[in-house]
């Protein structure tokens, strides 16, 4: 459990199975009942925790080494040779240092590889601006045939996972450092590949989010409800490519109001799928996106860097009620309580 | 001469322990019984550089109020030589004070019993019934959350690093199903402490105390911090790093006040 060492040790809760886990744990479970999935790393099996399968499966684990585009170009191999592979390593090295694999070997061909990128965007926020990936998804968004996913906790990497094996073609999933905290408490909600969720229902504003920010919308929803009487609408888009339009456009008709947040750079990402679909109904909407600027992000802890780009509750209280034209009274009184 | 640690000690006890007399005064019927229609003062001071520090009990028909400084006129004052024998005093020490108001021996019982009452934040004691454990989680939540706001507003370095640094963020502390809440909010090297939960903002971290059983051995130490997480005493929500460097403080403040 989170006694492991490394770099997703943590003390938020001992008795709950970090994200990254879960997914090990699930492909474990995967791997019992399809003796045709295989799993492959570089050199970060304790890391990325894909090394849970390769314990309880040695025979189908192979690592490649400090080789990602072997490690791709593998896989891509094993796909055409009738396994299935389940191929994790760090998303900055997925889809930069082996984008032309995954692009032309996998994708190209249209290969069923699920692709588990850990420490996505910031989530490796003090290993700096080598280990940090806010480009992903706008690079995978861009290679067709690719599924993206960014699940929002550790219950929705394992409904990810588990979908994606019975899902064709390349899918890539996308995670964070392995241990942020849990939105959801169980995995009976609902969730289907390219389905948006509607984890709080809103008519004043709708705020579309994926990944970490999702647990952080759901904290300033509830807030904005109870101290402004805000009605917001709370989007968990998941599913990057192929996005909900059905999901956006009821949005845009039902609440007038769109922002979008994600631990991404703002060009290419969640935000910009968002802008294609609205610009492409020709319906008027305010539309905000918030996530990393374009520039190579400042080096710290996760939670601080989310909060330095906008992406804590409280940031998204602020940016909603900016968006909603409401004044505040500032809370300006420092005298201790006794 | 008092050292920056004895006046820090000093501080907070004037500032953070005394106050959570208010809860003994609120959750206690036998205290209550006991201070009902009564009006009165009791001062405790400190000489220190020609001047005195201190803290006052201030009861109007039965309400407790704590008032910070020295009051002109109080029924019954204890005046400690200097700022380490004040603490000693209120830290389970052996210090005699100077005092005044003797004669009004039935309202210095009272308070006395009042001041009695605080010694069960001492680490050394261990309610077993639920009435007076959750008395304890609450006198250390409110305490605990104080003493924070005090130790960086008193000028600790390091504290006052870690908070500078800060945007406006809300450090969350509760205790279900008992309803125990308190707060500190920091923002760019700013504190305060708050009672209950702070609706404003999201908490950028929460620590969730699992019941008065739970609260317990993680304040008095009894478990370390990581192991009381392991057992299901408390579950951190938000960033584990500042909620782990918080606890660093508290075991700091509790050092110094113990």
């Amino acid at each position: 459990m989170s006694e492991k060492t490394g770099t997703t040790w943590t003390v938020y809760d001992a008795n709950t199975l970090s994200q990254a886990e879960i997914y090990g744990q699930v492909l474990c479970d995967l791997g019992e009942q399809h003796p045709k999935i295989v799993g492959l790393s570089a050199d970060l099996a304790k890391s990325t925790k894909i090394g849970m399968f390769g314990d309880k499966f040695p025979d189908r684990f192979f690592n490649v080494g400090i080789a990602e585009q072997n490690l791709f170009g593998m896989a891509a191999g094993m796909a055409r040779s009738g396994l299935t592979p389940f191929v994790s390593t760090m998303a900055a090295f997925v889809t930069m240092r082996a984008a032309e694999q995954v692009r032309t070997d996998i994708c190209y061909q249209n290969l069923d590889v699920k692709i588990i990128a850990t420490h996505g965007g910031t989530s490796f926020g003090a290993a700096g601006s080598t280990h940090h990936c806010t480009e992903d998804l706008s690079i995978t968004r861009a290679f067709p045939n690719m599924t993206v996913l960014v699940p929002a906790d550790g219950i929705e990497t394992a409904n990810a996972v588990k979908a994606s094996l019975d899902y064709p073609g390349p899918v890539y999933i996308r995670i964070g450092r392995g241990f942020e905290p849990t939105y959801y408490k169980d995995e009976e909600y609902g969730f289907e590949i390219g389905k948006a969720v509607e984890i709080n229902p809103g008519t004043d504003i709708t705020i579309i989010c994926c990944g970490v920010t999702v647990l952080q919308a759901a904290g300033a929803a509830k807030i904005l409800q109870e101290t402004d009487g805000l009605s917001v609408r709370v989007l968990n888009m998941h599913t990057i490519k192929p996005i909900d339009r059905e999901a956006i456009l009821k949005a845009v008709e039902e609440t007038r109001r769109i922002v979008t947040f994600e631990d991404h750079n703002i060009h290419g990402g969640l935000g910009s799928a968002v802008a294609d679909v609205i610009a492409e109904s020709g319906k008027g909407c305010a539309f905000e996106k918030v996530g990393i600027p374009d520039c190579f992000c400042i080096v710290g802890y996760p939670e601080d860097l989310y909060s330095h780009y906008g992406l804590d509750s409280n940031a998204m209280i602020d940016k909603v009620r900016e968006i909603m034209g409401k004044d505040f009274e500032e809370d300006e009184n420092w005298d201790d309580e006794v | 001469m008092a050292t920056e640690r004895d006046l820090m000690a000093t501080r907070i006890i004037l500032k953070a322990v005394l106050p959570v007399s208010k809860v003994v005064m609120d959750l206690v019927p036998s205290m209550q019984k006991k201070f009902a229609g009564v009006t009165g003062s009791f001062q405790l001071a400190a000489k220190h550089e020609g001047e005195e520090i201190g803290a006052a009990f201030v009861v109007e028909d039965g309400v407790l109020e704590i008032h910070q400084g020295v009051l002109e006129n109080p029924d019954i004052k204890f005046t400690f030589s200097k700022p380490e024998a004040l603490n000693a005093f209120l830290t389970g020490g052996i210090a005699l004070p100077k005092v005044k108001g003797l004669g009004k021996i039935g309202l210095l019982m009272k308070f006395v019993s009042l001041l009695l009452s605080l010694t069960i934040l001492l680490p050394n004691k261990k309610p077993k019934k639920p009435d007076k454990m959750k008395l304890k989680v609450n006198m250390v939540m409110y305490m605990i959350t104080t003493a924070l706001s005090q130790y960086n507003k008193a000028g600790d370095p390091e504290m006052m690093k870690w908070t500078k640094s800060q945007p406006d963020r809300i450090y969350q502390m509760s205790c279900e199903p008992e309803g125990i809440a308190a707060y500190l909010r920091v923002k760019a090297g700013k504190t305060k402490a708050g009672r209950g939960y702070y609706t404003r903002k999201h908490p950028f971290v929460h620590m969730k105390f699992n019941g008065a059983a739970g609260a317990l051995p993680v304040f008095l130490n009894d478990v370390e911090f990581v192991e009381g997480v392991s057992k299901g005493y408390v579950v951190i929500e938000g960033a584990p790093e500042y909620g782990a460097k918080m606890n660093d403080f508290m075991q700091r403040i509790q050092a110094l006040i113990t």
